[in-house]
């Protein structure tokens, strides 16, 4: 119960905070970017969309997200939630109030959790939203007259979401253990950009800066399992990092 | 109204990983309904003290009570009875006062109507839509102050509450601190490096310096310390005789053109005047010279230097 109170306080805490209206406004940034090619040279994507003008949609935003923007909101978004008690020195009231430590560190994972939620919907959102409003300008996409093809979507934002738990349990601990937010996101980016580099190695799949990358191109491939090997990994990870993350902030003996 | 001691620490000893120790065997008393002056120098280890009284340090070693339970067993019923303002205010900038005090009201689980109630008695129920960051910093300290009495704490503790504030706002927290104490029985453990402040306020003090406890007690006792340490100046047409024939039953100092011994009241002046007049000096002043509370705090830090 107190988890569940801990967990309302902090999506007040979050309410209009950087992380909010970067995951706002991140989320738009490809949809926007697609809606701007299909409406100012319309004629140069007909063709290639006529087949199916939401599956190659989805096929391309979810690319131009996936490899990279998308890691890169979620390293931002745990350090963001984490400096709103840093930048306010309010950590030190939290610490002070009648809140077990359990409640405390799960309480704001589960903020992050939700607020990467909330960071894929609105990509989904802001992706449908742009083939809309294209079909409205230009009818010859004909978006309205094809099967969206909710499961595939669905599918590739719950594997997603899978990928991307490594990341946010690492970079969550990291968040806690450096006050200076500029230390994560340099370590967070670091590893995205080397995982890049990577990407060919035979053990990329166990590299988790490039699970969220892995897990969009192995849905384009369906293979027969719903769970690949790097998102077990990644659960695995979370796994881990989530206990680490709790028995180093439980054991601190300079809280605030 | 609760009575005892609410709070009670023994041999509480802290060193930070520079290993310097920061404090050193600390027994504090804070009896309940009081106003607990915590008094020392920048450094002294009040902030440590107050800090591990919060638990937002980890006890080394000692005993810490609070409402006479163990604080290491009993935290979260301990931090459900009080309240604290430490250092600086902590607030979320981007939000509006009520947004911050509905984020404690959630966890100190209080009815809404508490959220007006605090607002309005320190003064910043009409701020509406104002983000915190549009405060100014006595705006801060109140609307933190506010935050430590939404649960209508048992005990309140302020770490120095009038830092950074101006001469009204500084009348304004001792006010409130006092309505609180007075109307509320709430009891306060307010810190600060400024004496006179204290004494404004305190009904008890303890005085803090480099770690160690140097007093403890009611303000009243610490005023007849002040007594106790009153001087009597003496200037005279001969300091060195005038000296070795008051050495003889006093304990006379001279310093550059004075002797001074301990004030023992004004029957005792005529008598040395007259000793000093039969042997022959002219007594050019005779003056009690009453160390004020401020000169008693620099001399007690100092003599334990």
């Amino acid at each position: 119960m107190s988890l569940v109170i801990a967990t309302r306080a902090e999506i007040i805490k979050n309410r209009r905070g950087a992380a909010f209206w970067m995951c706002l406004i991140g989320s738009a940034f490809i949809p926007f970017i697609y809606f701007l090619i299909y409406n100012l040279k319309p004629e140069r994507n007909y063709d290639r969309m006529a087949a199916n003008a939401w599956r190659v949609h989805f096929q391309e935003g979810w690319q131009g997200f996936s490899i990279i923007l998308l890691p890169m909101f979620v390293i931002l978004t745990c350090s963001l939630i984490v400096q709103v008690e840093y930048k306010n020195n309010t950590w030190k009231q939290v610490f002070a109030s009648p809140l077990s430590t359990g409640n405390i560190f799960f309480s704001k994972y589960t903020g992050i959790l939700a607020m990467v939620i909330f960071l894929l919907i609105m990509f989904n959102v802001f992706l449908l939203l742009a083939g809309v409003l294209t079909d409205v300008f230009h009818p010859k996409f004909s978006f309205l007259e094809t099967e969206v093809g909710w499961g595939n979507l669905i599918r590739r934002t719950v594997k997603s979401f899978i990928s991307l738990l490594a990341i946010v349990s690492i970079q969550y601990w990291l968040s806690l253990r450096f006050r200076n937010f500029i230390v994560p996101i340099a370590i967070g980016l670091a590893m995205l950009v080397a995982s890049m580099t990577l990407m060919s190695w035979e053990h990329i799949d166990k590299v988790p800066y490039a699970f969220a990358f892995l897990s969009y191109a192995k849905t384009s491939t369906v293979s027969g399992r719903f769970l690949e090997n790097h998102e077990i990994y990644s659960l695995l990870c979370f796994v881990l990092f989530t206990v680490l993350g709790f028995l180093d902030l439980r054991f601190r003996k300079e809280r605030g | 109204m609760r009575t005892g001691t609410i709070v009670k620490t023994s041999h509480l000893n802290y060193s930070f990983r520079n290993g310097v120790k920061t404090l050193d065997n600390v027994n504090l008393e804070v009896p309940a309904g009081s106003i607990y002056g915590f008094l020392g120098p920048n450094g002294a280890g009040k902030t440590t003290t107050l800090r591990l009284l919060l638990g937002l340090l980890k006890n080394q070693e000692g005993q810490l009570e609070v409402f006479g339970q163990p604080f290491g067993s009993h935290r979260i019923e301990i931090l459900k009875r009080l309240g604290s303002l430490i250092e600086q205010p902590s607030l979320y900038l981007h939000l509006t006062a009520r947004e911050n005090l509905e984020i404690y009201r959630l966890v100190y689980n209080v009815s809404k109507a508490r959220i007006d109630e605090v607002l309005k008695l320190v003064g910043l129920e009409s701020t509406g839509k104002k983000r915190a960051k549009q405060f100014s910093l006595g705006m801060r300290q109140r609307l933190s102050i506010a935050i430590a009495l939404l649960h209508q704490p048992e005990l309140l503790i302020l770490d120095e509450p009038t830092n950074g504030l101006d001469p009204n706002g500084i009348i304004e927290m001792r006010e409130l601190i006092r309505k609180l104490n007075s109307e509320h029985g709430t009891t306060v453990i307010v810190s600060s490096h400024i004496l006179i402040e204290i004494e404004k306020m305190a009904t008890h003090v303890g005085i803090i310096h480099k770690g160690r406890m140097l007093f403890q007690g009611p303000l009243q006792e610490l005023q007849q310390m002040k007594t106790r340490q009153s001087l009597l100046e003496i200037e005279t047409s001969d300091n060195r005789r005038a000296l070795e024939i008051l050495s003889r039953q006093y304990n006379a100092q001279q310093t550059e053109s004075l002797i001074m011994l301990p004030y023992e009241g004004k029957q005792e002046t005529a008598v040395i005047n007259q000793l000093l007049v039969r042997e022959g000096i002219d007594v050019y002043a005779l003056h009690p010279k009453q160390s004020d509370l401020e000169q008693l705090f620099i001399e007690i830090t100092s003599d334990n230097i």
